[in-house]
C-alpha cells in the first residue's frame, strides 16, 4: 500500500519572513523552510540595519560618540549612554561624582522599565492581543516625560557624559519619579491579570523554544534570555559596577512555572518581574541620592592613556560589552560592541527547529531583539 | 489527560478570559482613562531644557567654531572673516536641521552661550534644502566684501596716521609714505578723529575704533529665524541658495 | 415571496395586468436591495464602532476627525477603498483572484436573507433556515481559499489553508450547538425558533434559560461561531502578526473592501443567530409584538432584535480586543478535543431533557408549579 505522501509528493516551501514583517521587530529577515505550517529550518539573516557604528567610533572623539550610543539600542538609550561613559571612564580612570552615578542608575533602571514595557507590549501584540501593547506604550510615555524633563529629549537621550551626566535633575524630577513608580507598580498586576496568565497566552508560550541552562550559557545568551533559563547571572550583582552594590534587589530567573524551564514564557516572565526589581532599585536610589556635583572636570579633547578596556553592563537586552583600544589619541583606535540581541540570534536556528510559523514570532518576541543592536 | 485536567483547562480558560475582559471593560467604559493628546489642538508642556531646534544668537556668537568642531555629524557650517579689529566676523552661519540629531553637544561647548536649543519641534519642508537654517540673511560674499573693504579702510587709516606721524617726524619721511598718506586721506576721508589717536596707536588701535561702527553693520542687516515661535514653519531661508547647496551635497 | 406578490397584486389594481412572476421578481430585487443597503450600512457602521470600541478599551479616543465625533469615518474609508487602485499581482491567477472576493461577500450577504428581523420581517422564511445559513456561510471559505491560492503569495496561501481547515472543523460544533434550539422549536425555520421562545415567561422563555444544557449551548455556539467566522481570537487566516495579513495580503481597493465587508457580515450573522436561537429573537419580556398593528409590531420587533444583535456584536468586539490569538494546532485541538465532544454531550443532554420533561424547560415547570 502506498502512503498518501507517495501518491502525492509534497514539497518544502521557502518563505521569506521579513525584512518587512510586522513581527520581526524591525528589519530582521528570517528565511523559513517549512513543511506546511511546521518550520524545518529558520535562518536569521541580519544586516539590514548596519550603520557602521563601530567604525564611526574610530572617527569621532570619545565625547562625540555619546549620541551614537543612543542609536545602539534606541529603546534603552540611557543604558547604552551609561555603558559608554563607564567604559571610557574605566579606560581613562576618571572619577565620577557620586550624585552622577545615582542619577545614572535612576535613569538606567527607568529605561529598563520602559524597554521591558515595549518588550511586553510588542510581544502581546505579536501574539494577537493588541490592547496590552497600547497599555505598555501609555506607561512608557510617563518614563519619556521624565527623561524629557531631565535631559530634554524623549528617545535619543544623550544624557550621560564622560565623567558624569549632562545636567543635574531639575527640581521636581525625583518627586515625579516617585509618583510614577507609585502609579506604575499596580499596573504590573493588571498586566498579569489581563494577559500574562491568560490561558491562550500561556499556551502560546509555554514549552515553546526551550533553552536548557547549559545551552544558554554555551551560546552566550545574556540578560533576561539567560535568566529565563534559570541561570541567575546579572552583571549588576555578579560584576557590580557603579553604585549598584548599594541597592537591595533580587535577580529574577525563570521558574518554569507554566511549562518547561527556559521556554518563551519564562523569558517573558523574567522581564515582567524585572520591572518590579527596577522599581525597587529606583525607589532606593531616589531615597539615598546624595548632593553634590554631577560632572567631573574632564578636558574636552581628553586623551586617554594607551591601553585597552572591556566594560560590560547589564542592559535590558542583555550584556552590552564595550571593548575599546586607545592609542593615546583623541579617537579610539578600535571599538567593538557586544550586544545581547546579536548573540541571541546564534541560537535562533537551533531552537526554532520543528516549531510552527506562529511560534517563530513567539521566539523572536521572547528574545526581545532590537535590530540596531544586532546590526550596529 | 485525565478528566480533571480536562475540566481544569476549560475552567481556567474561562476564568482567565473573564479576568482579562473585566480589565478591558473597565477601560472601555471609563472615559477618564483616555490618555490621547489631541495633538495640533492640545500640546504637552515643554519642559525647560528641551532640546528642540537650534538657534544661534549671532550677535553674541564669536565665530569660535567650537560648535562646528564638536558636532559629530558636521551639520553646522560657518564662514567667518577677520574683521578690521582682528575679531572674527561671521559671514554665514548655517545649521542643517535635517541632519542634526539634537544631541546638544554643540550647545554645551559654546563659550558665550549664544547657541541654544529652542522649544521648536515642528517643521515641514518640501525640499531638503529648506531644512538648512541660515542665521545670517545677508549674502556671505557681500559681507566678506564689506569686511574686506573695512579692513582696507582701517589699514589705510592706520597708514594715513602713520604717514601723518611720519610727516611730523621728518627723519622717517619718504616720498612713498607721504604719497600713500595723501591717497589714504583722500580715499578714507580720515576725519579729525584720526588725529585724536594717541601717538602710540598701532593699526589695531585705530581699527578698534572703526570696528565699533563697522562690526554692527552686518548684524543689523540680519534676521535670525525665530524657530521658537508657534509658527515655526517658515524660518528665514533662501530656498534658492539652499537648494544649490543641497544639490552640491 | 410569491404569497407576498399575490397579495401585492390584489392590493394594487395597477399591477393586475402584470404577470405574477414579474411582480415576484421585482419584489425580490427590491428586498435584496433593502437587505444589501442594510448590510452595507451595518458593515460600515460596524467598522466604525469596532474602532471606537478599540479606542475606548485601549485608553485612547479612536477616530474623531471625519464628521462630528468621527461618525463619518466609515464613509471616508469606503470612498478610499473604492478609489484605490485595484492591484493584481503579476503572477496571480487573474480569474480566480478577481472572483474570490465575491464568493466571500456573497457567502456572508446571502445569509442575511433568513435573518428574522421582526414579526413579519424576514426576506425568506425558509423552512430550512438554520441549515441554509450554515451552508451559505460556508461559501465564504471558498472565497478565502481561492484568494489565498490565486494570489500566488505564500503568506496568502497559508492563510487560505488555515481558513479551510478552520471552517471545516468548526462547522461541526457550530451545528451541534445550534441543534438544541431546533429541537425545542421543532423546526429549522428561524421564525419558528424565535416564536417558540415567546410567551408569558419573559426572558425565561428564551432558550438560553430553557435548561442548563441550552445555557451552555449558547456559550459553545458563541465560541465556535467566532472561530468559524475567523474573528479574534481565532483570526488565524489573517493573523496580521504572523501571516502579515493572510489570505487578503495581495488585495487592495474595493476587492479588499469586499473581504472586509464579509468579515463584518459574518460577525452580524453570528450575532443574529445567537439572538434568534438563544436570546429570544425579537421577543421582549411580557409583551407580544405580534398583537400590535402590523407596521408598529414590526418596527418594534425590529428594534428589539437589532438591539440584541448589536449587543452581541459589541461583546464580540470586546472579546476581540482582549484575547490573544491561538496557534493553528491549538485551534484544531480546541475544536476536536473540546468543542466537538462538549457540544455532543450537550446535545445529548438537551435531547434527554426534552424526552424526560416532555419538552418543558425549567422556567415553564416552575411557572406551572404556581399554576
Ligand atoms: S545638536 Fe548635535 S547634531 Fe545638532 S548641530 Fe549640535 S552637535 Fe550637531
Ligand atoms: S560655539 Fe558658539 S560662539 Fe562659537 S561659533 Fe559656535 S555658536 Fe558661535
Amino acid at each position: 500500500m502506498t502512503t498518501r505522501t507517495d501518491a502525492l509528493p509534497t514539497q518544502e516551501m521557502t518563505i521569506n519572513m521579513g525584512p518587512q514583517h510586522p513581527s520581526t521587530h524591525g528589519v530582521l529577515r528570517v528565511i523559513l523552510t517549512t513543511d506546511g505550517e511546521v518550520v524545518t529550518r529558520a535562518v536569521p539573516d541580519v544586516g539590514y540595519l548596519h550603520r557602521g557604528l563601530e567604525k564611526i567610533g574610530e572617527r569621532v572623539t570619545y565625547a562625540q560618540y555619546m549620541p551614537f550610543t543612543d542609536r545602539l539600542d534606541y529603546l534603552a538609550a540611557m543604558n547604552c549612554n551609561c555603558a559608554w561613559a563607564w567604559a571610557v571612564e574605566k579606560l581613562a580612570k576618571i572619577e565620577v561624582p557620586e550624585r552622577a552615578e545615582y542619577l545614572r542608575v535612576i535613569v538606567c533602571e527607568l529605561n529598563r522599565i520602559s524597554s521591558h514595557l515595549i518588550a511586553f507590549g510588542s510581544y502581546t501584540a505579536d501574539m494577537g492581543a493588541f490592547t496590552p501593547f497600547l497599555y505598555g506604550i501609555r506607561e512608557r510615555e510617563h518614563v519619556n516625560d521624565l527623561f524629557e524633563m531631565i535631559c530634554g529629549n524623549r528617545l535619543t537621550y544623550n544624557y550621560a557624559r564622560v565623567g558624569g551626566v549632562s545636567g543635574d535633575a531639575p527640581p521636581g524630577f525625583l518627586e515625579k519619579t516617585k509618583e510614577f513608580l507609585d502609579y506604575f507598580e499596580p499596573k504590573i498586576d493588571e498586566y498579569n491579570n489581563l494577559i500574562s496568565y491568560n490561558k491562550i497566552f500561556v499556551h502560546r508560550l509555554a514549552n515553546v523554544a526551550v533553552i536548557p541552562a547549559e545551552e544558554a550559557v554555551a551560546y552566550g545568551l545574556t540578560g533576561p534570555n539567560l535568566r529565563g533559563s534559570g541561570v541567575p547571572f546579572d552583571l549588576r550583582k555578579d560584576e557590580p559596577y557603579s553604585v549598584y552594590p548599594k541597592f537591595d534587589f533580587k535577580v529574577c530567573v525563570g521558574t518554569g512555572e507554566r511549562g518547561t524551564l527556559g521556554d518563551c514564557f519564562d523569558r517573558y516572565m523574567v522581564r515582567i518581574n524585572e520591572m518590579r526589581e527596577s522599581i525597587k532599585i529606583v525607589r532606593q536610589a531616589v531615597a539615598q541620592i546624595p548632593d553634590g556635583p554631577v560632572l567631573a572636570k574632564v578636558p574636552r579633547l581628553f586623551k586617554p592613556p594607551v591601553g585597552e578596556v572591556y566594560f560590560r553592563s547589564e542592559c535590558p537586552r542583555g550584556e552590552t560589552g564595550i571593548y575599546l583600544i586607545s592609542d593615546g589619541s583623541v579617537n579610539p583606535f578600535r571599538l567593538k560592541i557586544r550586544t545581547g540581541s546579536f548573540v541571541a540570534m546564534n541560537i535562533f536556528e537551533k531552537v526554532t527547529k520543528g516549531l510552527m510559523i506562529a511560534d517563530i514570532v513567539a521566539v523572536i518576541g521572547s528574545f526581545d531583539i532590537i535590530l540596531p543592536e544586532i546590526d550596529r | 489527560m485525565g478528566l480533571k485536567a480536562y475540566m481544569n483547562d476549560i475552567v481556567e480558560a474561562v476564568v482567565t478570559t473573564a479576568k482579562g475582559m473585566r480589565i478591558t471593560a473597565r477601560y472601555g467604559v471609563d472615559p477618564r482613562e483616555e490618555v490621547t493628546l489631541q495633538y495640533p489642538e492640545e500640546r504637552w508642556e515643554i519642559p525647560e531644557g528641551y532640546r528642540g531646534f537650534l538657534h544661534n544668537d549671532i550677535k553674541t556668537c564669536t565665530a569660535c567654531t567650537m560648535c562646528v568642531k564638536t558636532c559629530p555629524v558636521d551639520c553646522i557650517s560657518l564662514e567667518s572673516v577677520r574683521g578690521a579689529d582682528k575679531r572674527m566676523v561671521l559671514a554665514s552661519y548655517d545649521i542643517n536641521i535635517g541632519r542634526c540629531m539634537y544631541c546638544g553637544l554643540c550647545v554645551e561647548v559654546c563659550p558665550p552661550k549664544s547657541l541654544k536649543h529652542t522649544s521648536g519641534y515642528e517643521m515641514a519642508s518640501v525640499t531638503r534644502g529648506e531644512l538648512i537654517l541660515h542665521f545670517i540673511a545677508e549674502d556671505a560674499a557681500e559681507i566678506k566684501a564689506r569686511v574686506a573693504r573695512q579692513v582696507a579702510e582701517a589699514a589705510a587709516k592706520a597708514e594715513a596716521q602713520a604717514a601723518a606721524k611720519a610727516a611730523e617726524v621728518p627723519s622717517s619721511g619718504t616720498a612713498e609714505v607721504a604719497k600713500a598718506a595723501e591717497a589714504a586721506k583722500a580715499g578714507a576721508q580720515a576725519g579729525p578723529k584720526a588725529a585724536e589717536v594717541p601717538p602710540s596707536g598701532t593699526a589695531e588701535a585705530a581699527g578698534a575704533q572703526a570696528s565699533a561702527k563697522t562690526a554692527e553693520v552686518p548684524l543689523s542687516g540680519t534676521k535670525a529665524p525665530d524657530v521658537s515661535s508657534e509658527s515655526a514653519k517658515a524660518p528665514v531661508v533662501e530656498p534658492k541658495a539652499a537648494k544649490e547647496g543641497e544639490n552640491k551635497e | 415571496m410569491e404569497a407576498l406578490a399575490i397579495s401585492l397584486v390584489n392590493a394594487v389594481p395597477l399591477l393586475a395586468g402584470v404577470p405574477l412572476w414579474a411582480v415576484t421578481l421585482l419584489l425580490m430585487v427590491v428586498v435584496a436591495a433593502v437587505i444589501l443597503v442594510f448590510a452595507l450600512t451595518f458593515e460600515g457602521v460596524g467598522s466604525l464602532v469596532l474602532r471606537k470600541v478599540a479606542g475606548d478599551i485601549q485608553a485612547r479616543i479612536g477616530p474623531n476627525r471625519v464628521g462630528p465625533n468621527g461618525m463619518l469615518q466609515f464613509l471616508a474609508d469606503g470612498v478610499k477603498l473604492v478609489l484605490k487602485e485595484d492591484l493584481i499581482p503579476a503572477n496571480a491567477d487573474r480569474l480566480l483572484f478577481k472572483l474570490a472576493p465575491y464568493f466571500a461577500f456573497v457567502g456572508s450577504f446571502a445569509a442575511f436573507v433568513v435573518v428574522p428581523f421582526g414579526v413579519g420581517l424576514i426576506a425568506a422564511d425558509l423552512n430550512i433556515g438554520i441549515y441554509y445559513v450554515m451552508a451559505v456561510t460556508s461559501l465564504v471559505v471558498i472565497g478565502v481559499l481561492l484568494a489565498g491560492w490565486s494570489s500566488n503569495n505564500k503568506w496568502a496561501l497559508l492563510g487560505g489553508m488555515r481558513a479551510a481547515a478552520q471552517i471545516v472543523s468548526y462547522e461541526i460544533p457550530v451545528g451541534m450547538a445550534l441543534i438544541p434550539a431546533v429541537l425545542i422549536a421543532g423546526s429549522l425555520s428561524l421564525q419558528d425558533i424565535v416564536r417558540s421562545q415567546s410567551g408569558l415567561l419573559g426572558i425565561f422563555g428564551w432558550n438560553l434559560f430553557h435548561n442548563p444544557f441550552t445555557f451552555f449551548s449558547f456559550f459553545l455556539y458563541f465560541t465556535a461561531a467566532q472561530a468559524e467566522t475567523n474573528q479574534t481570537p481565532f483570526d488565524l487566516p489573517e493573523a496580521e502578526s504572523e501571516l502579515v495579513s493572510g489570505y487578503n495580503v495581495e488585495y487592495s481597493g474595493i476587492r479588499f473592501g469586499l473581504f472586509f465587508l464579509s468579515e463584518f457580515g459574518d460577525m452580524f450573522i453570528v450575532a443574529t443567530l445567537s439572538t434568534a436561537c438563544f436570546l429570544g429573537g425579537w421577543n421582549v419580556p411580557f409583551f407580544n409584538a405580534g398583537t400590535l398593528p402590523w407596521i408598529w409590531g414590526n418596527l418594534f420587533s425590529l428594534g428589539v432584535f437589532l438591539a440584541k444583535a448589536f449587543t452581541m456584536v459589541l461583546i464580540m468586539m470586546w472579546v476581540r480586543w482582549t484575547l490573544p490569538r491561538l496557534r493553528v494546532d491549538q485551534l484544531m485541538r480546541m475544536a476536536w478535543k473540546y468543542l466537538v465532544p462538549l457540544t455532543f454531550v450537550n446535545l445529548l443532554g438537551v435531547s434527554l431533557w426534552l424526552l424526560v420533561f416532555k419538552g418543558k424547560g425549567i422556567p415553564a415547570m416552575i411557572a406551572s408549579l404556581f399554576g
